[in-house]
């Protein structure tokens, strides 16, 4: 008797979950079903080697998609954080080759993509330009104000407590997962636990009602612009340490990337509604397709098209759940 | 209800706003004469050379301006360096035709659109203007000259043979280029493949990615060909910024059996030509094509460089070959432990 | 009486942003007039349209979009798409050119028609299905083309309509695009099709209670880009004489660009097409001018960008100075009485 009372509890609060993450939960059986055929068609994929070549290429995607989807949960956008990106990664070579200590450097960094988003947020913000609009220019300029400075140039000849934080590659490799773990463990629990967190949603579901429930809708926005601009100068850190130079046209992409993994992963665009974990969920995803394509020797080109694909997908599925709710 | 006052007073902004327009079109009726016409006739003044490259914001090109600035300087003509700045292939095109109507003597280009920018460069040929091609070739009849670092042919048959001698004879191996659309690129995999075929039938090439000339995206392409095909033991990296990206990805995979050769500046390579996975990188001496082109391209304004030369001076650099129409600047150099440490660029 | 303040204030604010564009364009005139070489001649001001051809055919279609408070970011890569088809079908399908490019303005329809599809029935964000669609197209183009193709030979009478001119200097291109602008402009701020996509943009629900056809009309208005689109490719391939997977890249931020500082609010609602041609005229004639005036390319994007948050910033502020006017003054009558 018990037994069944505790079982059936246990249904109906896992059906509620699983329809509440609905999801979050598809792109994960995704992301299952892709591993599943890649275990079956070649299993050279889960090497070592290779998933953690997977997991540091997923690394600066992952911070800058989870700073992307509060913003997009708060019904902003913001498409300049691939120049963000490459603006850190230069400064952060530039001022090591200046011999700053790495510490100083990497915070220096940090801070320098928090002053960007800082920029974004006071237009968006404070004058209330529309963040589209406001990214687009700031994208455009930092990016061809980088281009004009480098003229592509490398940041080379760095010493060499750059790369890996000077660590070598085992202990630089488990620095940069355990930070990132970590990192995105708090960001969950913020989302969740802290008002902070809580605001965002509120804001991005109903901006008029926010504000009558005592909430300031700009300072949240402010606030979201500046901690998805830290979070690029962080994954802009955690990248370029990988290497022993730096290339100036790093993060070309890295804004689509983000957002199609913010998408995928069940972010609303028309905000209010998006889990962090569904983010992970949509960047391990993208992330294994092209070298999926490399293991099961397909044709290079048909990776934007995958990518389309799935991003039309994903938001299908988001669409046909509401159009059905809607009857 | 919208009254009649709303309505007139969007008419005044639609007269506001055509104003402007009506004004352009005006300007257009009270011109002056092109003047490129008149100012290309004085042979005393300076020398206008338009140089271009194939994109800016790629380090390939910046030691080819440092030859180009020295030329000029050498020469007193005056250089303008600008190229597209974004992905937009038809941006040459565009500056093409700006420059036409700026009225320039010469226009330098490398080319990235074989047959479109061919269209803007015989337009600017029917004006007067002398056009040449360096490091990548237009069509032949929308050119006086090109300036040839080396042919694709030497390119891609320099680039089998290092990897030849790479892996001792037979094996696989794996190419790394920039992008699948890139004309240069697939001519040297042409004459790669050919080179193989004929010289090398033991070797196999088990696969070609493209890295979008981005070192990060080249580095996470050489790890998974090298996890994927187990059996690859030398990668070529066609284009500069992927040659330290898969020299990278092989130190950190720890695999000492495997090679990276490929086209790429000594700076970029130099400390992996040390540690011994990079044999060799193949390129010529960027700054002597940009300080040829220029020497080129000022020659072929004044006349002094005519179709049917064999033989050209070019400043510092001595006399050097015509053949037909492609000044050669010599042989693709192969940059190997014994010589990269004496080079800067 | 309220009202009629307030609509006159909204009036005002309105006019002072075109005026301010239009003297930006001015200013802009003046200044490259000086410092360009061979920047006031006829010829250039007939090239300054001739090459921003494509790109103001695809503002202009992008603008009744925003009306309605949508956006298309698929506009480029459809560009792509359309050229590498028409390549295909011309030199692979031997199809005659007229039926080319008759084939090819259908398959814009075709693919503004899958726009349409996925944001009227399945009631997506145009934000994300054009992304998506975005994405799609050029890996399409891509695909079909291997990335490598490249068509190109086309017979002289085709190129000759992005290449050739007309009489008097005038480029051949330039009759169709004053012609796609007068039917813009004459849907957007003459008919009741335009008047309804402002209507969407400013309150979806509302134009549905006022009996719009709200689906209809989104679909008529994302088919329309995907036509333009096509015909902006048409005039690509003529001007540059290849098709390649590539082409178009990019075009539609610029396109977004050229709308945003012609005054149309991304939100939906507001926005003219005479705004948009000054936007996209104040782009072009920034970029040719800096080239004459031979400063580098880079120096083109970093003042486009600077002079959008300039023209945006500004005209927020002289929004809030007006609204801050307008409450003072109701205040000041509500004292009085």
């Amino acid at each position: 008797m018990a037994g069944e009372q505790v079982s059936s509890f246990v249904f109906r609060h896992s059906r509620r979950h699983l329809t509440r993450h609905f999801r979050e939960w598809s792109v994960a059986l995704a992301l299952g079903l892709l591993l599943l055929m890649l275990a079956v068609l070649a299993a050279g994929f889960f090497q070592r080697n290779q998933l953690l070549s997977i997991c540091s290429t997923a690394v600066p995607v992952l911070l800058v998609a989870c700073g992307i989807a509060l913003v997009i949960i708060s019904r902003q956008i913001d498409i300049s954080v691939g120049s963000q990106f490459a603006v850190c990664s230069v400064l952060l070579g530039l001022l090591v080759q200046a011999h700053w200590p790495m510490p100083l450097a990497g915070l220096a960094a940090i801070i320098a993509g928090a002053f960007c988003g800082a920029f974004n947020g006071a237009l968006i913000a404070g004058l209330g330009l529309p963040s589209i609009v406001v990214t687009l220019a700031t994208m455009v300029t930092w990016r061809e104000g980088l281009r004009w400075w480098r003229q592509g140039e490398f940041v080379r000849d760095l010493p060499e407590s750059f790369q890996w934080f000077g660590l070598g590659q085992a202990g630089g490799q488990t620095a940069v997962l355990a930070t990132t773990v970590a990192l995105f463990l708090l960001l969950v629990f913020g989302m969740k636990h802290i008002s902070a967190g809580r605001f965002v949603y509120a804001v991005g579901s109903d901006t008029e009602a926010a504000r009558l429930a005592g909430i300031r809708p700009p300072l949240v926005t402010f606030g979201v612009f500046v901690v998805t601009g830290t979070l690029t100068g962080l994954a802009a850190l955690l990248n370029a340490v990988r290497f022993a130079d730096v290339d100036p046209r790093t993060g070309t992409g890295l804004e689509l990337q983000a957002i199609a993994a913010a998408v995928v992963g069940g972010v609303a665009i028309s905000g209010g509604r998006g889990n962090l974990w569904g983010v992970l969920a949509g960047v391990l995803l993208l992330a294994c397709i092209a070298p999926a394509l490399v293991f099961l020797k397909l044709p290079p080109q048909w990776e934007k098209a995958l990518q389309g694909c799935i991003i039309l997908l994903a938001v299908a599925a988001d669409g046909w759940r509401s159009v059905r709710r809607k009857h | 209800m919208q009254p009649f006052g709303a309505r007139a007073s969007k008419g005044c902004i639609a007269a506001i706003c055509w104003c402007p327009i009506l004004l352009l079109l005006g300007a257009m009726g009270c011109s002056k004469p092109n003047q490129s016409a008149e100012t290309k006739r004085s042979a005393a003044r300076q020398i206008t050379v338009a140089m271009m490259p194939k994109s800016k914001g790629n380090a390939y090109f910046i030691s080819c301006r440092k030859g180009a600035d020295e030329a000029a300087k050498e020469l007193g003509a005056k250089l303008l360096w600008d190229g597209p700045t974004d992905p937009d292939p038809a941006r040459q095109n565009e500056l093409v035709e700006t420059w036409i109507t700026r009225g320039v003597d010469v226009i330098a280009v490398a080319v990235e659109n074989r047959e479109g920018i061919s269209t803007a460069l015989r337009k600017a040929r029917e004006k007067g203007t002398k056009v040449i091609t360096w490091d990548s070739d237009a069509q032949p009849d929308a050119r006086d000259f090109l300036i040839n670092q080396a042919t694709p042919e030497g390119i891609g048959f320099a680039l089998m043979d290092e990897a030849a001698r790479a892996l001792g004879g037979k094996g696989q191996f794996a190419i790394i280029t920039a992008s699948l659309t890139a004309a240069n690129m697939n001519e040297w995999q042409k004459y790669i493949e050919q080179r193989r075929a004929e010289k090398y039938p033991g070797i196999k090439m088990a696969a070609l990615r493209p890295c979008d000339d981005l070192k990060d995206k080249a580095f996470a392409e050489a790890t998974a060909i090298l996890n994927a095909n187990p059996e690859v033991k030398l990668l070529m990296a066609i284009c500069s910024p992927a040659v330290p990206g898969a020299s990278e990805a092989v130190k950190q995979s720890g695999r000492k059996d495997v090679k990276v050769v490929g086209l790429g500046l000594p700076n970029d390579n130099k400390r992996y030509v040390r540690e011994g996975i990079t044999p060799s990188v193949i390129l010529w001496n960027t700054e002597n094509l940009g300080y040829l082109a220029v020497h080129a391209a000022v020659a072929v304004a004044k006349g002094e460089l005519k179709p049917g030369a064999t033989k050209f001076k070019a400043g510092r650099l001595g006399e050097l070959e015509v053949k037909a129409d492609n000044v050669l600047l010599g042989k693709p150099f192969v940059f190997n432990k014994e010589n990269i440490e004496r080079f800067d660029f | 009486m309220n009202t009629n303040e307030h609509g006159s204030s909204k009036w005002q604010a309105f006019r002072r942003f075109e005026t301010l564009l239009a003297f930006v364009l001015l200013l802009e005139i003046l200044i490259f007039s000086k410092t360009g070489v061979n920047f006031a001649t006829r010829g250039n001001m007939f090239e300054v349209l001739r090459l921003s051809t494509e790109i103001g055919l695809l503002a202009l279609v992008m603008t009744p979009i925003i009306l309605t408070g949508g956006i298309d970011l698929s506009v480029g890569s459809m560009l792509g798409l359309c050229a590498v088809l028409f390549g295909k079908m011309w030199r692979d399908a031997g199809l005659p050119i007229p039926l080319a490019l008759a084939c090819t303005l259908v398959i814009g329809a075709a693919g503004g028609g899958l726009n349409a599809l996925l944001i009227t029935r399945l009631n997506l964000p145009p934000l994300i299905v054009t992304l998506g669609s975005f994405s799609l197209f050029r890996g399409l183009a891509e695909a079909l083309t291997r990335g490598v193709d490249n068509f190109t030979n086309f017979p002289k009478t085709y190129l000759f309509l992005g290449q050739g001119y007309l009489f008097g200097g005038v480029p051949a291109q330039l009759p169709v695009f004053a012609l796609v602008v007068i039917g813009v402009w004459l849907l957007v701020h003459r008919t009741i099709l335009g008047r309804s996509f402002r209507a969407l943009g400013f309150s979806a629900e509302g134009a549905r209670y006022a009996g719009i056809p709200v689906k209809k009309r989104l679909a008529q208005v994302y088919i329309l880009s995907g036509i333009i689109s096509a015909l902006a490719a048409l005039i690509y391939v003529a001007r540059v004489g290849q098709a390649k997977s590539d082409a178009g890249t990019g075009y539609e931020l610029l396109a977004i660009t050229a709308v945003v500082l012609g005054g149309a609010s991304i939100f939906g609602g507001t926005g003219t097409i005479h705004g948009t041609l000054l936007g996209v005229l104040v782009l072009a004639v920034l970029k040719i001018g800096l080239t004459l005036s031979d400063q580098p390319s880079e120096l083109a994007g970093i003042l486009t960008g600077g002079l959008l948050l300039a023209v945006l910033a500004s005209e927020a502020l002289l929004k809030k100075l007006s609204a801050r006017r307008a409450r003072a003054s109701q205040a000041s009558v509500r004292v009085l009485t």
